[in-house]
């Protein structure tokens, strides 16, 4: 069955005037109305970076909605960089383009350029299947399959063709051991993983995720449906894991960009607005959109 | 709301218990009375139940008003409390005799009930039981009648045991002297007398069985396979005379083989190296190769060096003149066979048992038609001394019969003896059924569900899918008998009826790739339309493609059903006995196949649906392919709900009976469907099935009153076999759900 998804809905402009502006207005609410293209905000030090994926004018249709604008980003090698940006704003869109999971919506349809790790992702002749063994993903719910444990974390070995006991056994600690959940299931690998709580599920799939070595690891507001205390061990998780992988998170809880990501990108309409360091996006942002959204005024 | 719960649990257990009730009593021993009533006769008995009833004319109620002034023997028991008369049913058997198996007895004529010890209850192979008494057991021999010497004298007649008696008797054979030993005498010593004689004979019965059912037909079916063999060395003799020519020169076939695989070769390579290609016409390459391939293959094939039939007359000659020296040699074996059968036969009359019943006089007899012999030892299948054995006497005897009933065959016109080739046949057909339901449901409901484009089409098709489980079943039953049994069958066995001419069908097969090519072709157009760039969806492609499918699948259907190179498989058995032409337990079970798909498409349609999207999008963000995540993920999170259709449709298909009495199910199946001879499932034998057998022995038999019992029971076993089949797969599927919950999958 096709998974169906609803279109997100691009926010009503809303007026920001007489409030105090720290940054320069962009004139992106300007841009929208009046049709123009937008220029984002990349801050300098991220224009030149050794990059992992290069979004290039990158344009995405929902049937008719057009969800994402001329994208244009480059996410630099290792490290985390975060999307955040208010619900509808296309962050999660522009993540589950990157492993082209937007595929299996009917009607979906894009336009410009997308290259992981200089290969293009979207070309007639990119075998997606492969393309996506490339990439790690983690969902916002935790959705281990109704297996064992250890057969969730060696899946993505399994349907590759691995079939070699030794070797999947080895993986299986490996990547348990990078999402720090070894020492809780080293006793019960044969049980199911449904009976593990929610955080724990939630470190099960990223254990999936990474048991392959992707080169991107990507996670779509992973904390979301989880309690604090899981929330901050997930978060450490992903400061361990980022030394390794690259990885890009989606998250709506602006502290927790602000805590684990290097680089953040913001985004509003559709659009990339801002793109910077995390230091400078939350502390200095240069323009008056971001500014106001970090603050919690909007969003 | 309860009420209706309440009414409906209510039926439910009342059915239930009445079933089990009716069914479970049927073989537990009752008590033999023996009526004195009041004008003198004497009349055995067993009893079952009473009613009052309404005297039917003047006459009898006169006499009524005159036994009740009077007073009866059985005072009050004899009138109800509405002062009518009470009539009692006995099974009194005997039906050889010429009477009914029941009698209405009123109780006002009733002088004197008793129990007699004695009375005995003997079942026999034909004709039902018999009730009366045990006189003794005798040895009779068959003399010739010498009229020069008194034969008569010499014998002792006072009675004893060891006594002989002469007598001159009318044989078919004309007159003849008969000489009787009595070896027992009176009841308790016949009794035991029986059973000793019984043990004596055992093997000498296992071995005539044997002879009966094995050896001889199986001797039968060798000689009758011979024949066939003969017979269709002289079908391939005669094609061969019909269609003699030469065959294709060997450097074409070799030419044709090299092009084979040529395309091969080339449709794998290509088909990896342009499996991205951008070009559409390169792409259409691949299944150019395949349809090469596929048609040069074809062609390779049945242009094979020595796939002409070589059968010249002097070859067909040697074939037929070593079949008749083989089957000369098995009618030796088989006339040796008959003969140790007659042995055996004669043997088995010399024991005879003499049983008298009370109301005539008369004695259990060897046959209707010679009713003054007394009836074999071997016809005897039980003797139950009804009122002299006690509880454990009686569970003996129930326990007894229900041996008999679940592991022996049926006798007696179905109506006695046992139903263990029923239910062979039920259980046979129930999970052939289940086999071949399954899987075609399973896919096809995998197909509508995660394949197509959810649409009109699908919904037309699930509409249609719905209907069908509305269908009635005998509809099946006919669309069963016109198209398996027939189209199929007749297909299976004998090929086309109007072969197309060679030429004309090779024109055939190529037209059908050329459409397909097309349809490839203008699919691939489709198939260009991806996420990427615009692009229009455009109507005409997909219609041509639509029609360049559906002409080459009409074409390839063509093709089969009309090949000159397929003669059936059987068709030397033809017409005397069609295989798979005719009903069969195949057949039977592809048609309850049918009638179950919808239960399974509808269950596993539900069961896919329910399994998460995030399961299957974890899976594609896995790297899975769709087969894999369907295989991986899909099936197994739904297969409890798989089972459940599947239990549905066993549940259904078992207990259906009216399309099997058309496409196969039979009162009496000479064979097992199973056996332990080769292929060991035999899709072309009739069969006997559970709730077809009901209807038979309550419908279809001449005493029917007599089997309604046993109809009972049988119903209550077939109750029991749907549960069973039912009951495990529940277990089977509480196992599954518990192994996704907890342990390992």
């Amino acid at each position: 069955m096709p998974v169906r998804m609803e279109p997100p809905a691009i926010l009503p402009r809303q007026a920001q005037s007489g409030e105090k502006r720290t940054g320069r207005s962009s004139g992106l609410v300007e841009a929208v109305h009046a049709g123009h293209p937008f220029v984002p905000e990349v801050h300098e030090t991220l224009r030149d970076a050794d990059a992992v994926v290069e979004v290039k004018d990158f344009t995405l249709w929902y049937g008719s909605t057009k969800a994402l604008y001329s994208i244009d980003l480059r996410i630099p090698r290792k490290g985390v960089t975060a999307l955040i940006g208010p619900s509808g704003c296309g962050k999660s869109t522009l993540l589950r383009s990157i492993n082209r999971l937007n595929d299996l919506v009917d009607g979906v349809r894009v336009e410009g350029q997308m290259l992981l790790n200089q290969s293009p992702v979207y070309a007639p002749d990119v075998d997606v299947i492969e393309l996506r063994k490339r990439l790690g993903m983690v969902f916002q719910k935790p959705n281990p399959f109704p297996k064992s444990i250890f057969e969730n974390v060696v899946y993505p070995l399994r349907i590759d063709g691995e079939n070699r006991r030794s070797l999947l056994e080895e993986a299986c600690e490996r990547a348990l051991r990078s999402s720090a959940l070894w020492d809780e299931v080293k006793d019960r690998l044969k049980s199911s993983a449904l009976r593990l709580s929610g955080g724990q599920q939630q470190r099960l799939c990223i254990a999936r995720a990474i048991v392959a070595d992707p080169e991107v690891l990507l996670l779509d507001e992973p904390c979301s449906a989880l309690d604090p205390l899981s929330t901050m061990r997930i978060e450490e998780l992903i400061h361990e894991i980022s030394r390794r992988y690259t990885v890009i998170i989606v998250t709506h809880n602006m502290q927790q960009a602000a805590r684990v990501s290097r680089q953040t990108a913001f985004m509003y309409l559709g659009r990339l607005v801002e793109f910077g360091p995390t230091a400078d996006i939350f502390q200095a942002p240069r323009l008056v959109e971001t500014e106001q959204y970090v603050s919690g005024r909007f969003g | 709301m309860g009420s209706a719960i309440v009414v409906c649990l209510g039926l439910i257990v009342f059915m239930v218990v009445l079933i089990v009730a009716e069914g479970s009593s049927t073989f537990w021993p009752g008590r033999i009375h023996e009526l004195r009533l009041s004008d003198g006769s004497v009349v055995l008995g067993v009893p079952l139940d009473e009613e009052p009833y309404v005297t039917q004319g003047e006459e009898d109620a006169a006499q009524v008003a005159v036994a009740r002034q009077a007073g009866v023997p059985l005072g009050a028991r004899a009138w109800s409390d509405e002062g009518l008369p009470i009539r009692r049913r006995y099974f009194v058997g005997n039906r050889d005799l010429g009477q009914a198996t029941f009698r209405w007895i009123p109780l006002w004529q009733v002088q004197s009930i008793e129990s007699p010890a004695d009375a005995v209850l003997i079942e026999r192979e034909e004709w039902g039981a018999f009730l009366g008494r045990l006189e003794g057991v005798v040895h009779d021999r068959l003399l010739p009648l010498d009229p020069g010497v008194d034969q008569f004298s010499s014998g002792d007649a006072d009675g004893g045991d060891g006594a002989v008696e002469r007598t001159q008797v009318q044989t078919a054979r004309g007159l003849m002297l008969r000489e009787r030993t009595w070896v027992a005498r009176g009841s308790a010593a016949a009794t035991t007398r029986v059973a000793q004689e019984r043990a004596e004979a055992s093997t000498r019965w296992s071995r005539r069985d044997d002879l009966n059912l094995n050896v001889i037909p199986g001797l039968e079916s060798k000689i009758r396979r011979l024949r066939w063999q003969v017979q269709k060395a002289r079908i391939e003799h005669e094609r061969m005379l019909q269609h003699a020519r030469d065959p294709l020169p060997l450097w074409l076939w070799l030419l044709m083989l090299v092009g084979t695989g040529g395309a091969l070769i080339g449709g794998v390579r290509l088909g990896r190296r342009l499996k991205f290609s951008s070009h559409r016409w390169q792409r259409l390459a691949v299944p150019v190769c395949w349809v090469c391939a596929v048609l040069l293959g074809l062609a390779v094939y049945v242009e094979r060096p020595g796939a002409l039939p070589d059968l010249s007359g002097e070859r067909l000659a040697g074939i037929e003149h070593q079949a008749e020296t083989r089957i000369a040699q098995l009618r030796e074996q088989q006339n040796t066979a008959m003969d140790e059968l007659a042995r055996l036969r004669s043997q088995d009359q010399l024991v005879r048992v003499i049983a008298i019943e009370p109301t005539r006089g008369r004695l259990s007899p060897v046959s209707r038609s010679e009713p003054d012999e007394p009836m074999l030892l071997s016809q005897v299948v039980r003797v139950v001394e009804a009122n002299r054995i006690g509880f454990f006497g009686r569970l003996g005897v129930y326990f007894d019969r229900w041996g008999e009933y679940l592991s022996q065959a049926p006798r007696d016109g179905s109506a006695a003896g046992g139903v263990f080739p029923v239910i062979v046949g039920t259980v046979t057909l129930t999970l052939l059924l289940t086999i071949s339901v399954v899987p075609l449901g399973v896919i096809t409901a995998l197909y509508l569900r995660e394949y197509a484009r959810q649409g009109l089409m699908t919904s037309i098709i699930r509409v249609a899918i719905n209907n069908l489980a509305g269908v009635p079943s005998i509809v099946y039953g006919m669309f069963g008998l016109g198209f398996f049994c027939y189209i199929l069958g007749g297909f299976i066995d004998s090929g086309p009826a109007n072969p197309m001419p060679l030429a004309n069908w090779w024109w055939l097969l190529v037209g059908a790739g050329v459409l397909l090519l097309t349809a490839l072709g203008v699919g691939g157009l489709l198939r260009r339309q991806s996420i990427m760039g615009g692009g229009r969806r455009r109507r005409w492609p997909v219609l041509v493609a639509l029609a360049g499918w559906s002409g080459a699948a009409v074409l390839a259907g063509w093709a089969l059903a009309t090949t000159p190179y397929f003669h059936g498989f059987f068709e030397e058995k033809l017409p005397e006995q069609p295989t798979f032409g005719g009903r069969g337990i195949l057949w039977a079970s592809l048609t309850l196949a049918l009638l179950t798909l919808p239960v399974v498409i509808v269950a596993t349609e539900e069961a896919v649906a329910a399994v998460p999207g995030s399961m299957r999008e974890g899976s594609f963000g896995c790297g899975a392919s769709k087969w894999q995540t369907i295989r991986r993920i899909v099936l197994p999170s739904a297969m409890p709900g798989i089972m459940t259709g599947a239990i549905l449709a066993m549940a259904r298909g078992a207990g259906e009976v009216a399309p099997l009495m058309l496409v196969g199910a039979v009162n009496l199946a000479p064979a097992l469907p199973v056996s332990t001879e080769a292929p060991f499932l035999h899709g072309d034998r009739t069969f006997m099935h559970l709730g077809f057998h009901i209807y038979t022995l309550g419908f279809q038999n001449p005493d029917s009153e007599a089997t309604e019992p046993l109809v009972w029971t049988t119903t209550l076993l077939l109750l029991f076999i749907v549960l069973m089949l039912n009951f495990s797969a529940i277990v089977l599927r509480a196992r599954l759900r518990a192994g996704m919950r907890s342990a390992a999958l």
